[in-house]
């Protein structure tokens, strides 16, 4: 089965490409990002060897967690080769789609907001479980259901009405719910999912539009307009979104590698208490 | 003209096929004989992508 095209994989590098060289005045975001991956890791007492980060960009992430953890070869993979050269270090242009790394090569991939554009996140977390080693970790962040949403309400305001029909502006996001279901069908261990909101507030919202671009991440849906967008749209959505709170919501995914020395659940059962006894209702 | 790292060419296998590659100093290319692909190598970062690779006859 081929997962449907929702997003244009070649423009999301392309995108990234052109973000490149101005990346350091938008990565914010990426770093806040990053920094809350950094401070989840310093919760796990293991080390990591061998650590990829998937979704490099310009190196902040690698920065934070080079000569930790235990970390003794470090790679970074990137989709935009014009981002990975302002990386030092072991580098690879590869596509999270596609990954190019041999089955067990990592005890860790870390990866800060860069896979809510796969077309296929369960195949792409499948791929990631395979390069881990059993037991390794997978910690990832990727925008979550409620990102952006006053801009796509904006949009649709703003194209209803001019009597413009709609055509969409920012991209479907993940659920924290579905994002455990798919680390566990991706065959994670001890699959964890939660959210953590990161707001920003524009008082010039043609701001926010510039900030997505900065970063690389404008529209890149499949079915996006073709035509470029019309000035009356955009004007009319900027109005709205005054001094208006926008919210990134990061979802954040952690799943094991799966190994026997791991916890396991018992067979069903072999359970020796009653629980009618631990509830201490007699219910004869 | 650097050469790759030889940690990153141990670990590396072609993005398509999964199968182990070949490494060609001479054209600074990572062949995939499964994939009938050759990745470009450019300043010593590995281009692993099929966008961006050779196709290879036969």
């Amino acid at each position: 089965m081929t997962a449907p095209e929702i997003f244009d994989r070649s423009l999301v590098r392309a995108r990234r490409e052109r973000a490149a060289a101005g990346f350091a005045d938008f990565s914010f975001l990426y770093d806040e990002v990053s920094a809350r991956l950094v401070e989840r890791l310093e919760l796990i007492q293991r080390s990591f060897p061998r650590s990829l980060v998937l979704g490099a960009r310009t190196g902040g992430m690698a920065a934070g967690l080079a000569g930790r953890f235990g970390i003794e070869t470090l790679v970074q993979a990137e989709s935009a080769s014009g981002m990975l050269r302002h990386c030092q270090g072991r580098r690879v242009v590869a596509d999270e789609e596609w990954l190019p790394f041999a089955d067990a090569a990592f005890d860790l991939v870390v990866s800060p907001i860069s896979l809510h554009t796969t077309n296929d996140l369960p195949g792409a977390l499948t791929q990631i479980r395979r390069v881990l080693k059993p037991d390794g970790l997978f910690l990832g962040a990727l925008f979550g259901v409620g990102t952006l949403a006053p801009l796509r309400d904006a949009f649709l305001a703003a194209e209803a009405s001019l009597g413009v029909g709609s055509s969409p502006h920012v991209a479907p996001f993940t659920e924290v719910r579905d994002a455990g279901a798919l680390l566990q069908r991706a065959g994670f261990a001890l699959p964890v999912a939660d959210a953590e909101p990161i707001t920003v507030t524009y008082q010039n919202p043609m701001r926010l539009l510039a900030d997505l671009r900065g970063m690389g991440e404008g529209n890149v849906l499949a079915n996006r307009g073709r035509q470029s967008l019309r000035r009356d749209v955009l004007m009319a959505t900027v109005r709205q979104l005054v001094d208006q709170t926008i919210p990134f919501e990061i979802v954040f995914m952690a799943g094991w590698a799966p190994d026997d020395g791991q916890q396991q659940p018992l067979a069903r059962g072999s359970g020796q208490v009653s629980l009618a006894a631990i509830l201490g209702k007699d219910r004869s | 003209m650097s050469d790759i790292d030889p940690r990153l060419l141990e670990i590396l296998v072609c993005p398509v096929t999964k199968k182990p590659l070949r490494y060609d100093r001479a054209t600074q290319e990572l062949i995939s004989e499964a994939g009938k692909l050759a990745f470009p190598i450019r300043d010593g970062i590995p281009i692993m992508l099929v966008d961006e690779a050779r196709k290879l006859d036969g």
